[in-house]
């Protein structure tokens, strides 16, 4: 099972990870990210870089938890944790919108949406692609990196 | 030992094998561990104007502390570029007026007196002699530049198009003196001065107008008396121009009147004597970046010192990794910071003759015109001395077939015009006829990320000339060309049906070298005599442009010259623009109605060929010339 795992200290908070994450979420016609609306709110990213009391850089992703409180706290089965990829996965089509999950998550990167305020907005592992999450392909410090994990 | 697995590709396949199998760094291997590019300066939307930054624009943060919004900070920045890459050009015309007067009044050699005579009738200045009448050309030159910004330059109108100039006027884009404007468009965009997107793109244009009309056409022209006309001829490019026999010298640079004295001294027989008791059969010029292209222009008359132009910007590395490279005489850019540890390794001496440009590893040697005598003599022992201590130590890895030895070169307004007969008539009813459908430059560098090096010049170059649109090309953009063999006359096979018909009788490639990206200015001077003799604007003529892989500001600052001309310009790569709506709407939009001309961003060369021959069939449509169904 894969997980992205995160070394603060090799961040240079360029937030290439967020236009990244950005650019794979987008919800207009796919195009390079030059043309990618960074200002539209229907474009924010699923991960974030905060700075700790201490200005140091303080990258924030889903860890697809091994004991993910976010699935513990759903009520209508929306968030599951897949037994075969170990990935934390949301299905919008059950989701009632209750935001436990926004309340329980231990590390605060599930959030709702921040044009409407109505649905989940939670990393999907770039599921899609197949290949490693677009934000870590991104990245060009070494903050963050796919490891295989036993679960 | 090789750097990476994976180096660039380029257009040009010989040259990407030898770069992939040196054992010196390249620009080619770098490319790579630089792929991810940072979002926010893609788009231009990273602001480090004052200490509350780096700002960048998110769904979350629209505006920076001080609040200036995406428009506002991609402008400024777009701004800043531009003037930057105008004070590059402003800075050559300055350096080559003052080399042209210096030499006029040492009585020194002229060798363009035709070109003088022209020059003089267009700006209405006379003078006793020749002489008289270049110091009074550079002094009314150098006047204009230096003008302060609340007075106009004088020259614009005698050397603008009149229908032009006419437009530029109700669009108060007429630019004051350019130096001034250059620094008020540095003024403009500090930190919270301008917030006007519109009023810093007009700003931009009117920078467009002095660097197309000085920077280029001037810095043409006074070449043109100084150093000799160019003759149409052919010539050989790429890495087989490199003869180890000689004491070889690689010239990057803008300013070929920098070195005209060392270039005429370099073929004295005393100084031939002292590179054969050396060793050496004599000295080489290896021509490379703009003022290489510039050399081979001009080619004709230097064939004993100038063996051909070896290729563009990102060849010097590789020119110089043949070890057949003595030393690099440096005056401006494209002189790559990567060819400095490439000189470090294989003991090539770099000399640098404007401080402007001083390269780290280079000797300083400012070019001085009174003490050009002793500066040459200098250079020269210098470089033997480099020359005796290199080879021998230093491997061979040459590389005899790359290049070709039949391109077509030497093309100006001038020369085109008299291959035509002496008037623009040919070309003319060969475009109305439908035999040439258009014309388009395209122009500017070569950068290493448009699809590779090259890759979207020469892909681009070849479906314009398949759609029987003619090619015309100055810059680095040339260099590649010329390279991948474009400007053979062979390659009309290249060329679609109609255009093919029209080189073979000719006897000329589908692509005309005009040179270096000062020759830009050239083509604008045929766009305008075209325009001229067909009672025209410039924007209704079948023209388009296109720098496929732009790189540096200078490129930005020909490219507002060619928006203010109203040419419908194509870029591959966006210049930090697209995170402002605004900017995108008026570069690409509303231009349209500004000055005639428009920005296209695409990097795909079939796509971008496709918009740019919808564009020609549209202008020939409104001038009533015969399109096909």
């Amino acid at each position: 099972m894969k997980r992205i795992m995160v070394d603060a200290q090799n961040c240079k908070g360029c937030k290439n990870c967020s236009i990244a994450c950005m650019q794979s979420h987008r919800k207009d016609n796919p195009g390079g990210f030059h043309s990618l609306d960074l200002a539209d709110p229907a474009n924010e990213s699923r991960n974030l870089i905060l700075l700790n009391g201490n200005d140091e850089y303080k990258p924030l992703f889903c860890r697809h938890c091994a004991q993910p409180e976010c699935v513990k706290a759903c009520m209508s089965g929306a968030m599951e944790k897949d037994s075969k990829t170990g990935y934390v996965r949301h299905n919008a089509a059950k989701c009632a919108s209750c935001f436990m999950c926004v309340m329980s998550c231990p590390y605060g990167v599930i959030k709702p949406d921040r044009a409407t305020n109505s649905y989940i907005v939670k990393c999907d592992f770039c599921q899609q692609d197949g290949d490693d999450p677009c934000c870590v392909k991104a990245c060009r410090s070494g903050a963050i990196y796919v490891k295989e994990v036993q679960q | 030992m090789k750097f990476s697995c994976s180096s660039c590709t380029s257009a040009d396949k010989k040259m990407e094998c030898f770069v992939a199998d040196l054992s010196v760094e390249t620009s080619f291997h770098r490319v790579e561990s630089q792929e991810v590019k940072c979002g926010f300066g893609a788009q231009g939307v990273c602001c480090r104007l004052c200490s509350n930054g780096p700002c960048r624009i998110t769904p979350n943060s629209p505006r920076g502390i001080c609040g200036a919004n995406s428009d506002q900070i991609v402008v400024r920045n777009f701004l800043r570029a531009v003037a930057a890459g105008s004070g590059c050009y402003i800075h050559v015309v300055e350096n080559t007026a003052r080399n042209l007067k210096n030499t006029a009044q040492a009585k020194g050699q002229l060798k363009g007196l035709a070109a003088l005579e022209r020059l003089a009738n267009i700006l209405g200045i006379g003078g006793d002699d020749a002489y008289q009448k270049a110091i009074n050309i550079a002094d009314a030159i150098l006047a204009d530049l230096y003008k302060p910004a609340f007075e106009p330059m004088e020259l614009v109108e005698k050397l603008a198009y009149a229908p032009r100039y006419k437009r530029w006027e109700e669009l108060g884009i007429l630019p004051h003196g350019a130096k001034s404007e250059v620094f008020n468009g540095v003024v403009k965009t500090s930190t919270n001065l301008n917030s006007d997107p519109v009023e810093m793109l007009l700003h931009c244009l009117r920078l467009g107008i002095s660097t197309g009309l000085y920077g280029l056409q001037l810095t043409n022209f006074l070449n043109d008396i100084l150093l000799g006309e160019p003759e149409i001829r052919m010539a050989p490019v790429g890495l087989r121009v490199i003869n180890p026999d000689y004491i070889n010298i690689m010239i990057t640079g803008h300013q070929h009147s920098i070195f005209a004295h060392l270039q005429d001294m370099l073929t004295q027989p005393d100084v031939v004597e002292k590179a054969k008791a050396a060793g050496a059969k004599g000295f080489k010029l290896v021509g490379c970046t703009c003022v290489g292209q510039d050399l081979q222009l001009r080619g004709a008359h230097y064939t004993e010192v100038f063996d051909g132009h070896a290729g563009n910007n990102y060849i010097s590395e590789a020119v110089l990794a043949t070890g057949g490279i003595d030393a690099v005489l440096s005056e401006f850019n494209c002189t790559l910071p990567g060819i400095e540890t490439v000189c470090d390794q294989l003991q090539i001496k770099q000399i640098c003759l404007d401080s402007i440009a001083k390269k780290a590893n280079a000797q300083l040697m400012q070019f001085d015109f009174a003490q050009r005598d002793k500066i040459s003599n200098d250079i020269i022992d210098a470089i033997i001395d480099a020359y005796k201590t290199r080879r021998g130590n230093i491997k061979m890895n040459l590389l005899p077939d790359h290049g070709n030895d039949q391109t077509l070169t030497g093309v100006s307004e001038t020369s085109l015009k008299s291959f035509l007969g002496d008037t623009w008539q040919p070309l003319i009813e060969l475009i109305a006829a439908g035999q040439i459908k258009g014309l388009a430059g395209v122009v500017g560098c070569s950068n290493l990320t448009a699809g590779g090096h090259d890759v979207l010049t020469v892909e681009l170059t070849k479906e314009l000339i398949a759609k029987d649109i003619l090619v015309l090309s100055a810059g680095c953009s040339s260099g590649g060309i010329e390279n991948c063999g474009l400007m053979m006359p062979e390659a009309a096979e290249l060329a679609g049906p109609k255009l093919k018909a029209v080189c073979k009788q000719l006897g000329i490639p589908p692509v005309l070298n005009f040179g270096p990206c000062l020759a830009i200015g050239r083509l604008e001077i045929v766009a305008a005599e075209v325009a001229e003799a067909l009672g025209v604007d410039i924007p209704q003529l079948p023209l388009v442009v296109s720098a496929p892989q732009w790189l540096e500001e200078q490129a930005l600052a020909d490219g507002a010259f060619a928006l203010a001309l109203g040419l419908p310009l194509h870029l591959g790569l966006p210049p930090f623009i697209t995170g402002s709506n605004v900017a995108v709407q008026v570069l690409c939009e509303d231009m349209k109605s500004l000055t005639g001309g428009q920005v296209l961003i695409n990097a795909d060369a079939a796509e971008s060929a496709k918009m740019l021959d919808e564009i020609i069939i549209q202008k020939r449509k409104a001038l009533n010339l015969p399109t096909e169904a």
